[in-house]
C-alpha cells in the first residue's frame, strides 16, 4: 500500500498542475477540477461546449502538464477507421509508403488523444474508438499495438445537429465524464480574454507552463493507489446505492419534476459501470481535498458530470433533455439524505 | 314709603317665627324627623306591589324596637307584606332609620274601589322608657283589570299575554363580539404555532420531536441520535442539509446562525462518525452536546431564543 506521504506528494503535484492549467485557461475552475479528477481516475472524457471556449487549449494544457504525446483528429463525415491507424502516400522517390496514423504514431507514449467533433464521424469510427477506449490497444499491421497511457477526450459541438451521428448509448456510457464547458460569466475574466494579447498565441500560452511534474506513464499506478487508499463506510455505501437507484427510479424516492409523468420519464438509469465510475471519481475528489474518507459531498460534486450522460430519457421527453436532466440530477441530490 | 316698610316688617317677623319654631322643635320632640314616603294612591290592579318607606331620625340614646314593625306575611285577605328591611345609620346626634315595607295587594274589584293599608305603632326605647309613634293607614284605589264580562274578538281570546317587547338593537355588540372572538382565536393560533402545538404544521415542531427522540437515547444509540437531528434539519430545510451546504441553509433560515458553531461541529462530527475512518470514539460528552444543540434549535424554533 502506498504511504500517506507519497499520496500527499502526488496531491501537491496534482494541485500544482491544476493551478497551472487555471492560469492558461481562465474562468473554467470547475471544468479544470473535473478534468483533473478524470485524469487521476484514468477515465475518458466527453467535452461539450460552444465553439471557441478553449476546449482545445484546455486539452493541450493537460497534455503538456502530463508530458507524453498529444494527438488530435477532426471528426468528419468521410473519416474512416483506417484513417486513424495509417495513411498512405508517395514518397520523394515516387514509391508508395504506409505510415502509422495518429493513433499509432506515438506508440506507448501517446497520453492524450483528442477527437474533435466526434459526432461528425461515422459509427464505424466510433466503434474503433470505443475499442481503444475500453482496451487501450488496437490491432494493425498484423500485430497488436498497446497504448496503456492513452486518455481519450472527445468533443461534441452542440450548436449544429445536421449531418451528425449522435453517439449511441453504449458509446456514451464508456465515457467516464461529460464535462460542459461554458463561456466564463465573470466580467473581469471576459475583459481579460478580450484585451490581453497573452491569449492570442496558444503555443506561447502553453509554453508558459512549467515542465511536467506528473509522469504520465505512472498515472495508472497512481490511480490504483488512490483508489486503494480510500475505503467508503457502510453509511456512504448506502447513500451511493440510493443515488444509483434514484437515477433509475426517481419516483421511488418521491422525486417529481414539473410537467413530467415521472413513470414515463426514463428509459434507463445509470449502468453499473457508470456508478463505478462515479465512485472512482468521488474517491479522487476526496484525495484532492486531502481527505482519506469519502464524504457525501464528494459524491454530490461528481454526480452530475458522471451521471448526466448515462440517464436516458424516453423519446417523448428527449427534446427537453437540456432542461430535464439537470433538473432531475438536482432533485435527486436534493431528495436523498445522508445519513 | 309705607308699603316697603310693611314688607320689611312682615319678612322679619316671618324669619323670627321660623327660627323660634325650629328651636322649639329641636328641643322638645323626641324624634327629630319622621316621614312616611308613599307612592301614588291610585291606579293599582291585582298583584301590584306598593313600596312604603319610613324615614326616622331619633335623638341619641333612642333605639327602634323592631318587634313593633308588622311581621312579614299575610296581613289580611287581600294584602301581603312581602319584605321588611331596616337600615340603620349613625347620624351626628342620634340615629337615622330607613324602613322599607313592600306590600302586595290581591284585591280583584269589580269597579274602582278604595282600600286601606292598615297603620301601626312604631315603638322606640330610651333609657327604659318607650315612645310610640303612629304610622297612619294609607288609602289607595284599585281598579279592575278588565270588564266584568270577558269578550271574545274575531282573532280569538281577548285576554292574551302582552306583546313581546321589541329587542334592543344588538347588531353592533354582536359584531364586536365576533371581532373580539376572531382576534382571540388568531392570538390563540399564533401562540399554538409558536409553541409547536399545531399538528398540521410539522415544521414548527421538528425539533420538538427530535428532542423527544433524543431524550430516550444513550451513547449506544448515537447513530439514531445523530439521525434524529439530521431528519429534523432535513425536514426543516425541505432537503438534506450537509456540512458544505450550511451556507445555503443559513440563507433560508438565518435565525439558526446564532448556533452556527454548534451546527458546524455537529455536521463535522456526523461526517466523521458516519463516513470517517472509524477512529472516532463516541463519548458521553458528545451526546450531551448533540442534545444541547437540539435544545437550542428547539428554542429558536419556538422563537424564545
Amino acid at each position: 500500500m502506498t504511504s500517506k506521504q507519497t499520496l500527499s506528494d502526488w496531491r501537491a503535484s496534482a494541485l500544482q498542475l491544476e493551478q497551472q492549467i487555471n492560469r492558461v485557461v481562465v474562468g473554467q475552475q470547475a471544468a479544470v477540477r473535473n478534468l483533473l479528477i478524470a485524469v487521476f481516475a484514468r477515465g475518458h472524457v466527453l467535452l461539450e461546449g460552444q465553439v471557441g471556449v478553449g476546449k482545445t487549449t484546455l486539452l493541450r494544457a493537460v497534455a503538456h502538464g502530463l508530458g507524453g504525446q498529444y494527438q488530435r483528429i477532426e471528426g468528419t463525415i468521410d473519416l474512416m477507421p483506417a484513417d486513424l491507424i495509417y495513411y498512405t502516400y508517395l514518397n520523394s522517390d515516387g514509391r508508395p509508403c504506409v505510415d502509422p496514423g495518429p493513433l499509432l504514431k506515438q506508440g506507448e507514449q501517446l497520453s492524450v488523444f483528442f477527437f474533435n467533433e466526434i459526432n461528425r464521424a461515422r459509427p464505424q469510427v466510433h466503434s474503433l474508438l470505443l475499442r481503444v477506449m475500453a482496451e487501450r490497444s488496437i490491432g494493425a499491421f498484423n500485430r497488436e499495438y498497446r497504448m496503456p497511457h492513452i486518455q481519450v477526450f472527445a468533443d461534441r459541438n452542440r450548436v449544429e445537429k445536421e449531418e451528425t451521428f449522435e453517439l449511441p448509448a453504449a458509446a456514451r456510457d464508456r465515457f467516464f465524464m461529460e464535462i460542459t464547458i461554458d463561456t466564463p460569466r465573470d466580467d473581469a475574466v471576459l475583459d481579460d480574454l478580450m484585451f490581453n494579447p497573452r491569449y492570442h498565441d496558444v503555443d506561447a500560452l502553453i509554453g508558459e507552463m512549467a515542465a511536467s511534474q506528473i509522469p504520465y506513464y505512472q498515472l495508472n499506478d497512481w490511480a490504483a493507489a488512490i483508489q486503494q487508499s480510500i475505503q467508503p463506510t457502510a453509511a456512504l455505501r448506502k447513500y451511493a446505492l440510493d443515488l444509483w437507484k434514484a437515477s433509475a427510479d426517481p419516483r421511488a424516492f418521491g422525486i417529481k419534476l414539473n410537467d413530467v409523468e415521472m413513470d414515463q420519464l426514463l428509459q434507463a438509469g445509470a449502468s453499473p459501470r457508470g456508478i463505478g465510475y462515479m465512485i472512482r471519481a468521488a474517491k479522487v475528489r476526496a484525495w484532492l481535498e486531502n481527505r482519506d474518507s469519502l464524504l457525501p459531498e464528494d459524491l454530490q460534486a461528481v454526480y452530475a458530470v458522471t451521471m448526466s450522460h448515462r440517464i436516458f430519457l424516453n423519446p417523448m421527453y428527449s427534446y427537453r433533455k437540456d432542461e430535464l436532466i439537470p433538473a432531475l440530477i438536482d432533485s435527486i441530490l436534493n431528495h436523498i439524505a445522508a445519513p | 314709603m309705607q308699603a316697603p316698610q310693611q314688607i320689611r316688617f312682615s319678612l322679619a317677623s316671618l324669619i323670627i317665627t321660623m327660627l323660634l319654631a325650629a328651636c322649639s322643635g329641636m328641643s322638645n320632640q323626641p324624634l327629630r324627623d319622621f316621614q312616611l314616603q308613599t307612592p301614588r294612591p291610585f291606579g293599582y290592579v291585582i298583584g301590584d306591589t306598593i313600596r312604603h318607606r319610613i324615614v326616622v331620625e331619633t335623638r341619641s340614646g333612642m333605639a327602634l324596637e323592631r318587634s313593633s314593625l308588622p311581621a312579614q306575611g299575610r296581613l289580611n285577605r287581600w294584602l301581603q307584606l312581602n319584605d321588611v328591611s331596616v337600615t340603620e345609620q349613625d347620624g351626628s346626634d342620634g340615629k337615622q332609620y330607613q324602613i322599607d315595607l313592600l306590600y302586595q295587594q290581591f284585591y280583584a274589584p269589580l269597579e274602582v274601589k278604595e282600600l286601606n293599608i292598615p297603620g301601626f305603632m312604631l315603638r322606640f326605647r330610651q333609657h327604659g322608657q318607650t315612645l310610640e309613634q303612629p304610622v297612619g293607614a294609607w288609602a289607595f284605589t284599585v281598579a279592575p283589570l278588565r270588564e266584568l264580562v270577558v269578550r271574545q274578538d274575531q282573532h280569538g281570546e281577548y285576554m292574551r299575554p302582552d306583546q313581546a317587547p321589541t329587542l334592543l338593537d344588538d347588531n353592533e355588540i354582536v359584531q364586536r363580539l365576533f371581532i373580539a372572538l376572531t382576534v382571540a382565536m388568531g392570538i390563540a393560533v399564533r401562540l399554538a404555532w409558536l409553541y409547536g402545538y399545531l399538528p398540521g404544521l410539522p415544521k414548527r415542531s421538528v425539533f420538538k420531536r427530535a428532542l423527544r427522540t433524543l431524550q430516550n437515547l444513550d451513547l449506544h444509540h448515537l447513530p439514531q441520535a445523530l439521525g434524529a437531528l439530521h431528519v429534523a434539519f432535513n425536514s426543516l430545510h425541505g432537503k438534506p442539509v450537509f456540512l458544505h451546504k450550511l451556507a445555503e441553509f443559513y440563507q433560508s433560515h438565518p435565525e439558526y446562525r446564532s448556533v452556527a458553531d454548534e451546527l458546524a461541529w455537529f455536521f463535522d462530527y456526523s461526517n466523521r462518525y458516519f463516513f470517517g475512518d472509524a477512529s472516532i470514539l463516541p463519548q458521553e460528552n458528545d451526546l450531551q452536546k448533540i442534545k444541547t444543540l437540539c435544545l437550542h434549535c428547539r428554542e429558536i424554533e419556538r422563537g424564545s431564543r
